[in-house]
Order: C-alpha cells, then structure tokens, then sequence
C-alpha cells in the first residue's frame, strides 16, 4: 500500500515540473501543453468533455456488450465440437491480427457518421478474441469433466451451461480483458477518424485549432477511462475467484 | 447364502469393436456376465484387457457394438443415472463447489428442491465420514477424501448398481487401505451393489464376493472366482492364505500366455 | 492429429472462406444489399487488379510499405533491446515495471494528435506512433524470453566454462528463438496498425489516406478493393511469420 503515496508524490512532482518549464519557456506550449492550460480548457470546455466523455463511455458500453455477449455466445457453439474449433480458431486468431481500422470508412459509409458506426467497430474489434478465448478455453477443458457429468444426468446444455462455460471461466475472462481494451482503443479511433461527438472528436477538433491545452485534457480523460475500466476487469476477475480455485484443484 | 434375488445386471455377448488403420480391433468379445443383488464384484486384467469398455458400456457411457446390457431388466444404452451411479479414478469433483454441493449436484440437475437435497447430500456425506467438511471445497480436501465425496456422489440418487473404474488408483498405498475399509462400510449400510475394475489383485479379491478375470487381445473373461473370505473383511484378512492363493491363482490366469 | 483430421480442418477453412465470399457476391449481385454500397467481390477483385497497376496507388503503397519498413527496423531492435535489459535486472523492472504495465493497459492512439502537433503530417509522425505503438507490444516480449531460458541451461553451460558471448549466442538466443519470433510478428503487427491509423488520421500520402478519401468519396469499389489488399496483405505476412514461429518451435522440441 506505500506504492500508492509514492506515485501520487511522482505523479505531482512530474506535474509541478511540467508547468515550471512551460513557464520557464522551455517546452514549447503548442506542443506539450502545460497543467495550467489544461486547467484553463477545462474551466471553459468542461461540461462539453463530460458529455463527450458520456457518448464515449456510452459507446463502449454497448459494444462491450455486444462483443461480450456475442463473443461469448459463437465461442461455446464452437468450441463444443474439437473439428469446429480446430477450423475456426485459427481464423477468429488471423482476423486479431489484422489492421481492422481499415474497414472503419466502410463502416462509416453504411452508417454513418454518428454513434452506430463507433459501436458497429467496436463491437467487431471486441468480438473476436473473446471468441477466440472462449473456444479455447471450452476446447482445453478436461474431458471428463464433461463424461461425469453425463454420468451423473445431466442434459447436453447443463452440461455446457453448468460444467464447461464454467471451467473455462479463467481462459474467458481474460479474453474478455483483451475485448475490453479492443473495444476501448477501437471507439477511441473511430471517434478520431470521423465522429461528430465523443472524446476522441475533440480531441481531433482542438487539435486543429491548436488548442494543446484541451487536447490534453482530452488525452487525460482517455486514459482515466482506460485506468477505471483496468481496475474493474481486474476486480471482476478476482471475485470470479475461479482462477485461484481452479488452478490449486485441477492443477 | 443362496437365496434366489433377481440380478442387478446382466451383460449377454457384449462385443466392442472398432475400426483401426489395420482393420477392425476386437476390446471386448461376447463378453456374459451376471451381478447379484447386494454382490460386490470385481473386474480384474491386465492393461488393454478392455474391463474399463466393459464398465462403461454397463453404464451407458460407450455403446457396445453386439450384445446387450441389462440392468434390473432395462436394456442399457445410455447414462441412468437413477439406476447407475459412477465413481471415475478421478474424483472429478467441480472446484467452484463445496463437498455438500457436489454431492447434491445430481440432484440439483433434476431441479429436486433445495432443502430435500441438501439433507440428503448431508446424510451420504455421514456415510463416507465427512460430515465436518460439507462446506470444504475440493482444494481443501486430500485425494482419498475427495473419492469419498465422488462415492457419495455416486449413491446420492439412490442406484441401485455402483460403477467403479479403479476409484483408488491415484492414492497411495496407505490411503488406498484406509480407503478398502471405508468402502466396505459404505457398501455394508447402504447395500448398493458394486463393480469395481482394477488392476490390482489383491485389491480386488480383498473387496469383492466374486471375481471376473479377463485377458486381452481379444477383451473377453476367462474366470469366474468366488471369494470365499467372511465378510466383514478385516485388515489382517490381508495376510490370510486365503487371499495369497486367490491373489496367485488370479495371477496366473493372467500372467499365462493365452491361445 | 492424422493426417486426415489435418485436410479436414484446411478444408474447413477454405470452405468458410469461400462461403463468405460466395454470400458476399450473393447478396451484391442480387439486389439483397444496395449494390453501390455493397459492390460485388468479383466487381472489386477486378478494381484490386487495377490498382495493382496503378501509378498513383502503387506510390501509396511504397510510401505505406517503407513507414512501415522503418518503424519496424527500429522498434524490433529497441524492443527487444529494452526487454532484455528488463528482463534481465530486477531493480529496473521494479522501478520502471509499473510504468510499462500503465503504457500497456491505455489507448496510445490518444497521442497520435501531440506527434502531429510536433512534427505535422509529414513521414516523421506517422514513423513515430507506429514504434510508440509496437514498441509496448515488443518489450513484455522480450521481457518473456530473457525470462523463458531455463536457468538450468545458464548455469550447466557456466559449469562448463563457457564465456558470457557463448552464453548469450548458444544458450540464450536459440532458447529464446521461438519468443523473439513471436515477438517480431507482434512487432509488425502493431506497426502495419499504427502506420495505417497514422495514414487515416493525418497524411499526405500512404494507403490509409486513400482508404479515407475514398470512404469520404463514398467510392465503395476502390475502397473496399483497397481495404481488402492491406487485410490480405497482412493476413499473408502474419501466417509466413507464424509458419517460421511453429518450425523453429518445433525444430527446438526434436532437439531438446
């Protein structure tokens, strides 16, 4: 816990350094911007970033749900058969690996300029590792898991329902981590290329008005929503707790 | 005691057969036998022999290719679990769940109401002795500890047959007898009829009233051998005569090259 | 695995793909979805041809292809540079661990707009956010590797008096081979992502701008073909450094 006094302390002195050598003129404000230029931004745009800050965060809700969801959803269909997911693993791991910002304009020429689009890409982005992760995770379980189950009545769907979406938990919950960030830089992209709200658009938008001070501000957001958003996926999957549990019992 | 109690289960030709890259590989061949009520029979061979097919194919888990299976006259050909319970050699307990929740899982499958399975999961959890760790989860609990809970599992819906597939064969030896003496209390206040497969001789002629010896290639029993020790079993039995011929008879039934 | 099942599951795969394609001109052709904001594979594989022989497209290209070239010939380096001396000292990881951690956990894309406040549109930025991008991809790398060599190996070959280039060249570095491959195509990933990203944002030139100007120019042939040259493109370049990844992880377990 003495980790966290001290960074706050870091965290102040880099920020008291930051504004002194603006002041001194040694960074060039354009540029690197300063605390008091973003305080002033903030003073002023305030309200404006916190309703972006609202469709941003808004956006990424849904497409988190979508991905999560569907993500979740196609990988127990496919994992449940080993020749099923020998065929599409590999795929749903090419496509993660692909440059997807590139079918944004195509997005954006469907959908439009708006929220649809943003969270049609983030949701896209999100889907495929945490279907990846899911149909490895169920493809990797033990077996017998699954023949004891049978064993003792239990119906196909209990069996994928209560025995392995369960077992694979840990393997699904850090796709879902990755998905999550996906999703996060995906909608902060799309808002950047094309958007007419969010923060990424005003962060373009002061951008080209050489308003360093909002842009910063804007970036801080950004990275304050990625932090928060850090800290639940980890608290999410500590109470899951399987990880723990199942690796002491089946390890 | 030769009173006339209808058989548990009664196996007429079963053959497994399958397809290899070189034909067609025989693991069991008209295999016949019979369990009587309350009998406690073991299934004995060397590897390969094919008496871990044999009990899954009395159990529903694998379909014979010939022959049929029969429990209390009911053709097999699936899991029933209200007639079959299923100890594996591995406990295969579900780590999120407590003992008292995985024995009550079958129960929990059929949608039973929580406080008629939950005292039921409590009562075979005071037959396998583990009353004090109903909350414990399975990480908590030692390997022989475990089995139990996998045996009350297996009795927790009241079946009449229970099929064990070397249960003991990950302990180590202590355990494994502590385990024997166990087992046969359990069988004695419950009266479930068994049939226990293992590799090992003496285990099987210390546990059962009767005994099927099968060899391999093709999978199919050789022997009948009636257990003629006094029940209850105690551990000195294990140095009895008795059982040291029956282990060496066994042994060379097996050990022979077969034609 | 047979080698039967191995067909299958290529079979499968081409079947998918085909599949996909197939619906694709399927629904273009038919009307199901508006042509002009759908065009038909076969209509844009014609376009892919086309640009394929196209002066101005193959300028894009060369200036995409060499962003990316010098991106990745810094950052792969320095990454994995940086990764081992990481993973080599422990007082290093602790100080500058939990940095890393935080730079890998948030959208860098938020800092493209200062690298353009820097250094505008030109090459430089676009350079610039591509090895920032890769370059926390490419240090847990090399971070892993150091990390993987099994320090039995280390210390039998110090036993047996080997001196610290021998070590390093016969005991860490083939140790480390199937990682730093991995690390290399992660490398190039994220870089072909940043340069493209950089392209769309803010650019003169490169492919990314012209996925963009065709995408404002609602011109769905030549985007979608040039879309699907980069998806393929990098599809290609992924697989070949993955093939390189299995056979040396696998020339590595007949060997040890």
């Amino acid at each position: 816990m003495t980790r966290w006094p001290r960074r706050i302390v870091v965290t102040l002195v880099v920020v008291a350094l930051w504004e002194l050598l603006f002041r001194v003129g040694v960074l060039s404000p354009v540029i690197f911007g300063a605390p008091s230029l973003i305080w002033s931004a903030a003073l002023k745009d305030g309200g404006t970033f916190l309703t972006a800050f609202r469709v941003t965060a808004g956006e990424m809700l849904i497409a988190l749900a979508v991905a999560w969801v569907g993500g979740v959803a196609f990988g127990v269909l496919i994992g449940a058969a080993p020749l099923r997911s020998l065929i599409v693993a590999p795929i749903l791991s090419g496509v993660i690996a692909l440059p997807l910002i590139v079918l944004y304009p195509v997005l954006v020429a469907w959908l439009g300029i708006g929220t649809p689009s943003k969270i049609a890409y983030g949701a896209a982005a999100g889907f495929f590792p945490v279907a990846l992760a899911t149909v490895l995770g169920i493809r990797t379980i033990d077996a017998r898991y699954a023949e004891m189950a049978r064993a003792i009545g239990a119906t196909p769907l209990q069996i994928v329902t209560q025995v392995k979406v369960r077992l694979a938990l840990p393997a699904i919950v850090s796709g879902l981590r990755v998905g999550t960030s996906l999703v996060i830089i995906s909608v902060i992209q799309s808002e950047m290329l094309s958007a007419t709200e969010g923060v990424g658009f005003w962060i373009s938008y002061h951008r080209a008005l050489f308003n360093t001070g909002h842009v910063y501000l804007g970036i801080i957001l950004v990275l304050v929503l990625a932090v928060v958003a850090n800290a639940v996926l980890t608290a999410l999957e500590r109470r899951l707790g399987g990880a723990r549990v199942l690796a002491q019992a089946v390890g | 005691m030769s009173v006339q109690t209808p058989d548990v289960v009664v196996a007429r030709d079963v053959g497994m057969s399958y397809p290899t890259a070189s034909g067609r590989f025989m693991a069991l061949d008209r295999v016949s036998l019979t369990v009587g009520d309350g009998k406690f029979v073991s299934i004995v061979g060397p590897s390969g022999c094919g008496k871990s097919t044999l009990l899954q194919i009395i159990g529903g888990l694998a379909a014979a290719t010939s022959g049929e299976i029969l429990i209390d006259g009911v053709r097999i050909a699936a899991p029933h679990p209200d007639k079959i319970g299923i100890v594996f050699q591995e406990p295969l307990l579900l780590p999120w769940k407590s003992a008292l929740e995985n024995v009550e899982f079958p129960l929990a499958l059929r949608g039973e109401p929580r406080e008629a399975r939950t005292a039921r999961a409590r009562d075979l959890l005071a037959l396998v002795g583990l009353t004090d760790f109903a909350d414990s989860l399975p990480y908590q609990l030692s390997g022989g500890m475990r089995q139990r809970v996998a045996i009350a599992r297996g009795l927790v819906r009241k079946p009449r047959l229970l099929l064990m597939d070397e249960p003991f064969a990950a302990l180590d030896e202590q355990t494994r007898t502590r385990m024997w003496g166990e087992l046969l209390q359990i069988r004695a206040a419950s009266r479930a009829t068994i049939v226990f497969v293992t590799h090992s001789l003496v285990e099987a002629v210390y546990l059962a009233d009767e005994i099927f010896v099968m060899a391999a290639r093709p999978g199919r029993i050789i022997e009948r051998i009636a257990v003629n020790l006094p029940r209850p079993r105690t551990i000195d039995m294990l140095g009895a005569p008795v059982l040291g011929a029956l282990r060496n008879r066994i042994w060379n039934l097996i050990a022979e090259p077969q034609s | 695995m047979s080698a039967i099942t191995s067909w299958r599951v290529r079979g499968g795969q081409l079947a998918v793909v085909l599949v996909l394609a197939a619906l694709w001109e399927l629904a273009s052709r038919s009307g199901a979805v508006d042509p002009d904001v759908l065009p038909p594979l076969t209509k844009v594989a014609g376009i892919v041809w086309r640009l394929l022989h196209d002066g101005d497209f193959l300028a894009d290209l060369r200036i995409t292809a060499f962003e990316c070239l010098v991106a990745f010939a810094l950052v792969v380096p320095l990454g994995l540079l940086a990764g081992f001396v990481l993973g080599e000292s422990q007082t290093l990881d602790r100080t500058l661990g939990g940095t890393l951690q935080l730079m890998m956990s948030v959208p860098k894309s938020v800092f493209l707009p200062v690298f353009v406040l820097m250094f505008g549109i030109g090459i430089a930025q676009k350079v610039i956010f591509a090895i920032v991008l890769a370059f926390f991809i490419v240090v847990p790398t090399g971070i892993a590797a150091v990390h993987s060599v099994p320090r039995g190996l280390v210390t039998a070959a110090r036993a047996f008096g080997a001196t610290r280039t021998q070590i390093y060249g016969r005991v860490y570095l083939p140790a480390m081979a199937p990682l730093i491959v991995g690390g290399v195509r992660l490398g190039l990933i994220f870089v072909v992502h940043g340069v493209v990203f950089a392209e769309m944002y803010g650019s003169t030139g490169g492919i990314g701008r012209s996925i963009v100007t065709w995408g404002e120019g609602f011109q769905m042939d030549y985007l979608l073909a040039a879309v699907m040259l980069v998806l393929v493109a990098t599809v290609t370049l992924n697989e070949t450094i993955q093939a390189v990844e299995t056979h040396i992880r696998a020339r590595r377990g007949a060997a040890s």
